[in-house]
């Protein structure tokens, strides 16, 4: 009796095998990895990890910290992810703090090393090396390294926790700065702002009743985490320049509501812009669409 | 049956040390130890910024059933073993410190 079957079988075998294995690692008894990156968060969490990242940065002003940590979450584009939970959190009404952490640490990434809390909680010793973290390495002392600038894996590599101190470098820019307003939307030090403009502007690219609102000094330059607040018949909210870090850092909107008339003035005093109302405009075709109101606040 | 078995155990590297499983949409509970213990140290840096513990422990309980002051101590543990910065340490020991003394239900601070 001769066997004809060759050594196909052992191919087959051996294929069956693989097949075995790799269901039962993958879908009967899948490796417990208790140790998964905040990129593999779910949403809500993601946002929540996000959101404990802006309340420490404000809290420590450490924005080399919170940028490292941002780093975490694997998101694309930082500071307008970081600008959309912020107006998100902002709508929702819940915490408003925290919409303006948020919006703190995007503008303060928008503006890079240039920016700094005013209120810094933890102190830093400037004739200090700084070290990194290496969690991977537990026993292992923290290696002075001669840059602020860490570079963290994204992937499955070993992150460097926080970095322990800034750089006499850092601090000499940080000290030369010109720093942020401070987190407290209605402590806003300074003169009431002026009504410079107030216009209505036909844009076929803004097809939504928006009131836009632009901060800005005497000398032109926006002002973030400016606070506005709006009012109509039965209701008011609040909103904040600078959560549009990519539209301008003094920049804010407000979506209108058709046949409601507004009243819109800077938290911080100033002069009242009222009967503010959705008003539509015409294309040359006929068709019509929105228009904007734009108004512009500037601090004498 | 020999060939069998080895395309098996062939499998079993592939599926649990080559390629495993990735999960996503996990919770902060299944964070790396490193991670949980940053994220301990963010709620300690803004816990002494706006001393509310209520929102501490909140923000605490994210990590996991345990009292917020074991969470917090399991990461001094960790945080000592990869040498945190001394002020680091600090933030968290004063929290872990603050939590204890601190009553979920009432709210009330124990003697």
């Amino acid at each position: 009796m001769r066997d004809d079957r060759g050594h196909w079988y052992l191919l087959t075998g051996f294929v069956i095998g693989i097949v075995l294995g790799l269901v039962y690692a993958w879908l009967i008894a899948p490796q417990e990895r208790p140790d998964t990156s905040p990129a593999s968060l779910q949403p809500e969490f993601k946002d929540q990890f996000r959101a404990m990242i802006a309340s420490a940065f404000v809290a420590t002003g450490d924005l080399t910290r919170a940028e490292a940590r941002l780093k975490y979450l694997g998101d694309s584009d930082i500071t307008r992810v970081l600008s959309e939970q912020a107006q998100r959190t902002l709508g929702e009404g819940n915490s408003p703090l925290e919409a303006q952490a948020l919006g703190l640490l995007a503008v303060a990434l928008g503006q890079g090393d240039s920016a700094v809390i005013s209120t810094p909680i933890t102190s830093t010793t400037p004739d200090e090396n700084q070290a990194t973290i290496n969690p991977g390495q537990a026993t292992s002392t923290p290696p002075p390294v001669e840059s602020p600038a860490v570079d963290f894996p994204t992937d499955t590599g070993l992150i460097p926790t926080p970095t322990n101190q800034e750089s006499p470098e850092t601090n000499a820019v940080l000290s030369t700065a010109t720093p942020l307003p401070t987190r407290t939307p209605t402590a806003t030090p300074g003169s009431p702002f002026v009504l410079q403009s107030n216009t209505f502007v036909c844009d076929p690219d803004l097809p939504n009743p928006l009131i836009q609102v632009i901060a800005e000094n005497a000398s032109g330059a926006p002002l973030p985490d400016q606070e506005i607040t709006i009012s109509w018949d039965g209701g008011d909210d609040f909103f904040f320049t600078g959560l549009k870090p990519d539209i301008g850092l003094g920049y804010a909107d407000f979506l209108m509501e058709p046949g409601v008339v507004y009243e819109v003035r800077m938290a911080a005093g100033g002069q009242s812009v009222p009967d503010i109302t959705p008003a539509e405009c015409e294309t040359e075709s006929g068709s019509r669409y929105w228009g904007t109101w734009l108004l512009v606040f500037s601090r004498p | 049956m020999l060939i069998l078995i080895i395309g098996i155990g062939v499998g079993l590297v592939y599926g649990w040390v080559i390629n495993p499983v990735k999960y996503v949409d996990t919770t902060p509970a299944k964070l790396r130890s490193d991670y949980q213990t940053d994220y301990i140290l963010m709620v300690a840096e803004a816990f002494q910024a706006e001393g509310d513990l209520d929102l501490a422990a909140r923000r605490l309980a994210v990590l996991g059933d345990s009292p917020p002051a074991e969470i917090v101590r399991q990461g001094m543990i960790y945080a000592a073993q990869i040498n945190y910065a001394d002020s680091d340490q600090e933030l968290l020991s004063q929290l872990a410190s603050a939590l204890q003394t601190w009553v979920p239900a009432s709210g009330g601070i124990q003697p």
